[in-house]
């Protein structure tokens, strides 16, 4: 008799503990598809679209998830737009905000009542995975994109997976699935030709923990908001950079800072010069990837890029070398912004004793109108004082804490090094 | 009773007709004493008649276009005094005494030496040759591939040849219809003159921008080029070699300079950042000299840091 208990207990533990059957796209979308919406930015007075995404239902069921950029016309101008869901059944409603979470894309919306069964969310799921991607692609109605899980990106300060699957505008905010029908992730953005990225579900959930059920209240100034969540996750990029150590790169006579983060990727951007050319020149450039969006007329801050530039002649005599440099020396750098979002640059210069060259240095800063306390800096440097060889670097950061850059513009200088 | 003449000046040119007899006619009709072939101008205009007393008259015939002295139409008028304006139709005339008293003799350019500047035809091919060779460096040093004669040709020929020609042609055109002379000579010597001037200060504004780590010596040299020294020029040239009446030649210089200044003054950066007082671009201090002459003194890093502190945004556009 205990045999046989025993023999039942196993058979019953085996039968829970297998693996859940996995779901093929078309399971996934009938569970699901009346637990994602599309999130739509409606203009008070025509009562018409201004902007579409997707959204799921998330957290006590009158919750939805959704992409900060698809809503931020609303933090722009709350007093033209206000925010809406529209279901595949036709229901309908106006959301309120939440919860921001500027850095990483996500915005979490309230309804008045409940919408349904909250999607439950998971961590992601092994490289090569099959995943799914839902939402309202061009608002042709609800549809499924099927790829695989490329794994977290860590040029992105590992916000985003890549999804090696199609999105499409309108699918942003949708839910991406595992083969169980959870959340793994949110769709944020793509590169076209089947790559795409996806916002890790951990953020989605820190997101609905830090966030009250009333929402902003009437009084809270957004942008405001946004500004302090941008500076501050820019702030703590900038400390990373600081703490780390940086790798070197050689350019013929100077050790310079190399890939200082894995967040950025560095190019050789030299140009190809005529055989008759009677000078070399070499050029690196270096990019990161973790921009944040910020709204549609300044589309994305967080840039940070820094250009070496390397210059040498044997046969070019002083003044023509210098001409030369001159003329590669830009005396500006062109960052188009509207009047409406960025005051003037104002620029200063220096001669600024590195590793016992002198360079002309000059600082430039301007700050955003609309987000107090963010600025965007230039820094440029050219090597001063040798008649065949010259050198400059520019370093370029958008939407940050002008003072939090300045550490980093001098541990760039400290870590440029002159190599007789 | 004093004879007069009468000073018919039109489009630059002077006639003088002595007005001798008793009774003197003006008009478009062959039968007058003194013949104005202008369709503004009556068959029979006006008539001088000069009393044995020594009165002058004039006596109006013109029934369109009445003449006027000074301002005014006449029927008959006394005159009591001479110079005087006459109008008659669109042709101005002078009335004169004899014995008018005229200008002094302005002297030849170059006063009429051969070895001056502006008085021999060698000084303006040797001031031509030397924009030639002048550019002709300035390609050198601006040539940072191996060399090739066919590139500087095409560069002096762009350039030089055609920027000096132009000129030149252009403004003898000019002089030729404000005073019916052509002075290629003197132009020639003159443009090159300008053109030496322009690439000197040129090359001491770029040294003087480096010198003092601003651009204001640079732009203030863009806006006095076009605004002083090239109105300047030319006014100078009007005043001694085309010999105009020095409030005329200033307000022709300025005319004459506009096509050129205008445009360069309102494309300039300089100007449109001013107007627009917005740029979204950083314009920055580029230059840089292998003379390394600068009065900024060098800070280290810790102190460039320290002073970046105090940098303000720029400021916000209205």
């Amino acid at each position: 008799m205990r045999l046989c208990l025993f023999a039942a207990w196993i058979l019953l533990a085996s039968a829970f503990a297998a693996p859940a059957r996995a779901l093929d796209s078309k399971e996934i979308y009938q569970l699901n598809q009346d637990r994602v919406f599309q999130v739509r930015v409606l203009n008070r007075e025509t009562g018409k679209k201004s902007s579409i995404g997707s959204g799921f239902i998330v957290g006590d069921g009158s919750r939805l998830a959704t992409n900060y950029h698809v809503i931020s016309q609303v933090i722009l101008e709350p007093e033209v737009f206000y925010i809406s869901f529209i279901g595949s059944d036709g229901q309908e409603g106006a959301l309120k905000l939440l919860g921001l979470d500027v850095a990483h894309d996500l915005a979490l919306l309230g309804a008045e009542h409940s919408l349904g069964e909250a999607i439950e969310m998971s961590p992601l799921p092994p490289r090569g995975a099959p995943i799914f991607a839902m939402g309202n692609p061009l608002d042709l109605g609800l549809s499924i994109s099927v790829g695989t899980n490329g794994g977290i990106l860590n040029q992105t300060d590992d916000s985003r997976i890549l999804f090696s699957g199609s999105l499409n505008p309108g699918m942003s905010g949708g839910p991406t699935f595992n083969a169980s029908g959870e959340a793994i992730g949110i769709n944020v953005a793509t590169a076209r030709n089947d790559i795409s990225f996806i916002v890790p579900s951990r953020f989605l959930s820190a997101l609905i923990e830090k966030s009250s059920s009333d929402g902003y209240g009437a009084e809270t100034d957004l942008k405001a908001e946004v500004a302090r969540q941008v500076l501050a996750y820019e702030s703590r990029y900038i400390e990373q950079l600081l703490e780390s150590d940086w790798p070197n790169l050689d350019l013929r006579q100077f050790k310079l800072p190399g890939v200082i983060s894995p967040t950025v990727r560095c190019w050789d951007n030299s140009a190809k010069l005529s055989a008759v050319a009677l000078y070399k020149r070499y050029q690196i450039r270096c990019t990161n990837q973790n921009h944040v969006y910020l709204d549609e007329a300044n589309s994305s801050v967080g840039r940070l890029l820094y250009e070496y530039y390397w210059l040498e002649s044997e046969d070019l005599n002083a003044i023509q070398f210098y001409n030369l440099y001159e003329s590669l020396n830009k005396d500006q750098v062109d960052a188009k912004l509207d009047r409406d979002m960025v005051s003037n640059f104002n620029c200063e210069t220096w001669f600024v004793e590195v590793s016992s060259q002198q360079m002309k240095s000059n600082l430039c800063r301007r700050e955003y109108v609309e987000y107090q306390g963010m600025s965007d800096v230039l820094f440029t440097a050219a090597l001063t004082g040798h008649e065949d060889r010259g050198f400059f670097i520019t370093l370029i950061l958008t939407g940050v804490d002008y003072h939090a850059t300045l550490p980093l513009i001098r541990k760039f200088l400290e870590n440029t090094e002159w190599t007789p | 009773m004093d004879s007069l003449i009468l000073e018919i000046s039109t489009r630059g040119l002077h006639r003088y007709e002595p007005i001798d007899d008793e009774v003197t006619t003006l008009g478009r009709a062959l039968d007058n004493d003194i013949i104005l072939s202008d369709p503004t101008v009556a068959p029979h205009h006006l008539k001088i008649i000069r009393h044995q007393d020594g009165r002058l008259e004039l006596i109006n015939l013109a029934v369109v276009n009445p003449t006027r002295v000074g301002t005014r139409p006449i029927d008959t008028r006394e005159l009591t005094r001479l110079p005087v304006d006459i109008e008659v139709g669109r042709v101005q005339p002078q009335l004169l005494a004899r014995d008018n008293p005229v200008a002094e003799t302005r002297p030849l350019a170059g006063n009429g030496r051969r070895g001056h500047l502006f008085g021999h035809p060698y000084w303006a091919i040797l001031l031509a040759l030397t924009c030639i060779c002048v550019d002709a460096l300035d390609f050198y040093l601006n040539s940072y591939n191996s060399f090739k004669w066919s590139d500087l040709l095409k560069y002096l020929l762009r350039e030089t040849v055609l920027t000096i020609g132009a000129f030149v042609l252009a403004l003898s055109i000019l002089e030729r219809l404000l005073v019916n002379r052509w002075e290629m000579k003197q132009m020639l010597t003159s443009v090159s003159l300008v053109y030496l001037m322009f690439a000197g200060a040129s090359v001491i504004v770029v040294g003087l921008d480096y010198l003092l780590s601003a651009s204001w010596p640079s732009t203030l040299f863009h806006f006095g080029w076009y605004l002083a020294i090239i109105p300047a020029a030319i006014a100078i040239y009007l005043i001694h070699i085309s010999h105009i009446k020095r409030e005329r030649s200033i307000v022709l210089a300025l005319l004459i300079a506009s096509p050129i200044a205008v445009p360069s003054i309102l494309q300039s950066p300089e100007l449109q950042a001013l107007l627009d007082n917005f740029s979204s671009s950083a314009s920055y201090h580029n230059r840089l000299s292998h003379l390394n002459w600068h009065l900024h003194d060098s800070v280290s890093i810790d102190r460039f840091i320290e002073q970046a502190k105090e940098l303000e945004p720029g400021e916000i556009a209205d």
